[in-house]
């Protein structure tokens, strides 16, 4: 039936293909080329991968290649302060696998090529019998540690903003040396911070600075926002005697500059542990109204006390003692104390311490952290009577 | 109207299927060609995660007679050493004829030898010496300092030792980095100075006592920090994690631990004769965690309790931390 020739099953009309264009049939030859083609492209190429393909061209970035302080600063020190010729050891150069010659010295991975910009004065010392090794050398608080590595945490709690550094040769002894370091901070107090967490207790107190000493290789001292350290290679009198010669022309051309650091000058000087010094920039004994205290530890009749000082107008001062001993009063025992030499004094017992806590024109102070209450007081009025010093 | 032509006949069943199966062949075919055209081994940068290398073991073979721990106290460098291996079983244990030793040292500083921030000089003269005399062919020694390598072996002392001794002193450059491979708590991929261990046979690390303001202590197991390249100091935030990495980077042939002059304070660069105690003492050994841990409770004179990264090592059975479980022996000069 044609009825049934015509119509399928599912009463759709059937569709046979009875002539194939030849447009179609080459376009899709055609295709079926390009198909082929590109897929030997693709095997090819990754056949032999080029990995350079996608490699930055460093050409490319110089025009943003800024100059980078530090490591790659110190190479002519290096070559610099090679010592004699004759001693210069084999030093095994690699050379690329292209034959190329080694990278220059300083160049090595983790550091950058460029030379790096100069970001201060050139440290000069005009010092007979001696010679610089090398350049200076300038880092900033964020490059500081490829000088002092895992040491420059500690120097950026108390925000240092850039070190100087650099190396003089002694004439007079061979292979002798004298390294100076000046870490400027953001101001007197920070410097002096740093300089007192590091103080040498065995050190032996400058005429020449405020806030110094002299150690067996070296002078250390805070010259205004700068902590000056200045290390001999050596204990040779000669190298001594030009590292010291070196800290009194330092401490002469660094400006002198105290500001914020009355506070520390009210630390009495009679009985101090010299390792004990503290700066505690905010939140001393855990008050928001203390700010840029300095503390410190005192033998005292055969016990330790630990002091503190705070230099504010005598509002805030008179304030923040009577915060202090509401504070205490929270959290232990307080009781106010007949006055000593125009101070206002409470004592407060605390999780098993003992604080005095005076205030006056001005100044709010006191011993904490005591064992002995009785011993505490007595510290703290004889220090309101003048008789520690 | 369209009209259909009488002499086509529709597909029937057999066509069908014939047409279905080379369908399904035209498809498994082309799955089977992309397969083997793909070729996952490329690393295009940027792309695809660069698998680095990894390193081999130098470690001896587990002695169960000879101790694996040796604590000597002297006064005199050569001989201090001298005695700790005389009772590890002397060089001639780790060290055969012909053997490429590298000497890593810890020369991150450039500071004067005395002050203890940096391997000993005569530390370093005393194991190049030992190494020779057991047959080794050469003795390199290699570090790579943040700070400028020449400034820093210079001013350790450490460029003096080389030239006396004919040391071949390997200076970290641009092409001496490698990507390194690791399956650490928090080191993955680094790049590492690799150059050194191209030619060495056995390593020994060697390394000073002293105290370190991030993690408490620098001894054998950091001393490996300093083959690591790019910016390292990202990781300090993470410091007690990647030095105990390093007990799973490094299996070296030895350690020693310079305690002649331990840096107890403002480390690790300390600055001052005050900071340094002079303690008399070399430790040695093969396993670094049990060295370290020696060398923390006597040579630093801490409690172990606060060391995490030597926790995190023994917890890892990458060392032990209990020395005094571990076959040692101790003699003073």
């Amino acid at each position: 039936m044609a009825s049934d020739k015509k119509y399928g099953s599912g009463g759709r009309k059937e569709f046979v293909r009875t002539k194939v264009p030849a447009v179609e049939s080459i376009s899709s030859a055609v295709i079926l080329l390009l198909i082929v083609a590109i897929g030997f492209t693709i095997w090819h190429k990754g056949k032999v991968f080029d990995p350079n393909l996608y490699s930055v061209r460093n050409d490319a970035l110089k025009s943003t290649a800024l100059a980078v302080e530090g490591k790659n600063g110190t190479a002519s020190t290096a070559i610099q302060t090679a010592p004699v010729a004759a001693e210069v050891p084999k030093v095994v150069a690699e050379k690329t696998a292209g034959g190329e010659e080694p990278a220059p010295e300083g160049g090595a991975e983790g550091s950058a090529t460029p030379k790096p910009a100069e970001k201060g004065e050139p440290m000069e010392i005009a010092l007979a019998g001696t010679k610089p090794m090398g350049d200076t050398e300038f880092y900033t608080a964020d490059s500081l540690y490829e000088k002092i590595d895992g040491r420059a945490p500690a120097y950026q709690s108390f925000n240092v903003v850039a070190l100087r550094c650099r190396s003089f040769a002694v004439n007079a002894a061979p292979g002798s040396y004298v390294d100076v370091y000046e870490y400027r901070f953001d101001n007197p107090v920070d410097a002096f911070g740093m300089f007192s967490q590091e103080r040498d207790p065995k050190g032996k107190p400058l005429e020449i600075v405020a806030d110094g000493y002299a150690a067996d290789m070296g002078y250390f001292y805070r010259q205004g926002a700068v902590y000056v350290q200045i290390i001999a290679s050596d204990m040779k009198p000669e190298t001594l005697a030009k590292a010291k010669s070196i800290a009194d022309i330092r401490a002469k051309d660094l400006p002198a500059d105290d500001n914020g650091l009355a506070g520390r000058r009210k630390l009495p000087a009679d009985g101090m542990l010299a390792d004990s010094v503290a700066y505690v920039p905010e939140n001393a004994q855990g008050q928001s109204a203390l700010k840029e205290v300095f503390q410190a530890k005192y033998k005292f009749a055969g016990a330790e006390i630990p002091f503190f000082v705070m230099v504010a107008s005598a509002d805030e001062a008179a304030k923040a003692w009577q915060s202090f001993q509401d504070f205490c009063g929270k959290f232990g025992t307080t009781e106010n104390l007949p006055d000593v030499n125009g101070g206002k004094i409470f004592r407060a017992q605390v999780f098993g311490k003992w604080k005095v806590v005076y205030q006056r024109a001005g100044e709010l102070g006191g011993a904490f952290d005591a064992a002995d209450g009785d011993q505490a007081r007595a510290f703290i009025e004889k220090y309101l009577r003048g008789e520690i010093k | 109207m369209s009209a259909s032509n009488p002499n086509e006949s529709p597909v029937n069943r057999r066509e069908f299927l014939v047409r279905l199966g080379l369908t399904g062949a035209l498809i498994a075919g082309s799955g089977l060609a992309a397969k083997k055209l793909w070729q996952p081994n490329h690393f295009v940068p940027g792309f695809e995660k660069e698998k680095g290398l990894q390193l081999k073991s130098y470690a001896p073979e587990i002695s169960k007679v000879l101790p694996s721990l040796a604590i000597a106290h002297g006064t005199d460098h050569e001989k201090t050493m001298r005695a700790a291996m005389g009772l590890l079983g002397g060089m001639e244990r780790f060290i055969q004829h012909g053997d490429v030793v590298m000497i890593k040292p810890n020369v991150a500083f450039d500071r004067p030898p005395a002050l203890a921030a940096t391997t000993h000089p005569d530390a370093l003269r005393a194991v190049a010496k030992l190494c020779f005399e057991a047959g080794a062919s050469k003795v390199i020694v290699a570090d790579n300092p943040i700070n400028s390598p020449t400034g820093c072996f210079f001013k350790s002392g450490l460029t003096a030792v080389a030239a006396e001794m004919n040391l071949d002193l390997l200076y970290p450059e641009t092409n001496s980095f490698a990507p390194l491979s690791l399956d650490g708590e928090i080191l993955k991929e680094w790049t590492f100075f690799n150059t050194p261990f191209k030619k060495a046979t056995k390593v020994i690390g060697l390394a000073p006592c002293k105290d370190h303001n991030l993690c408490h202590a620098s001894m054998t197991t950091k001393n490996w920090y300093g083959l690591l390249g790019g910016r390292r100091n990202q990781f300090h935030q993470h410091i007690h994690s990647i030095v105990s990495d390093f007990a799973l980077m490094m299996k070296p042939t030895l350690v020693i631990l310079d305690g002649m002059n331990v840096l107890m304070s403002n480390g690790p660069t300390g600055g001052r004769l005050s900071d340094v105690k002079p303690m008399n003492t070399i430790v040695a050994g093969t396993d670094m965690i049990a060295v370290d841990a020696y060398g923390y409770a006597h040579l630093l004179e801490r409690d172990i309790a606060e060391l995490t990264y030597l926790h995190k090592a023994n917890d890892r059975s990458l060392g032990n931390i209990n020395w005094k479980d571990t076959l040692y022996k101790e003699v003073t000069v």
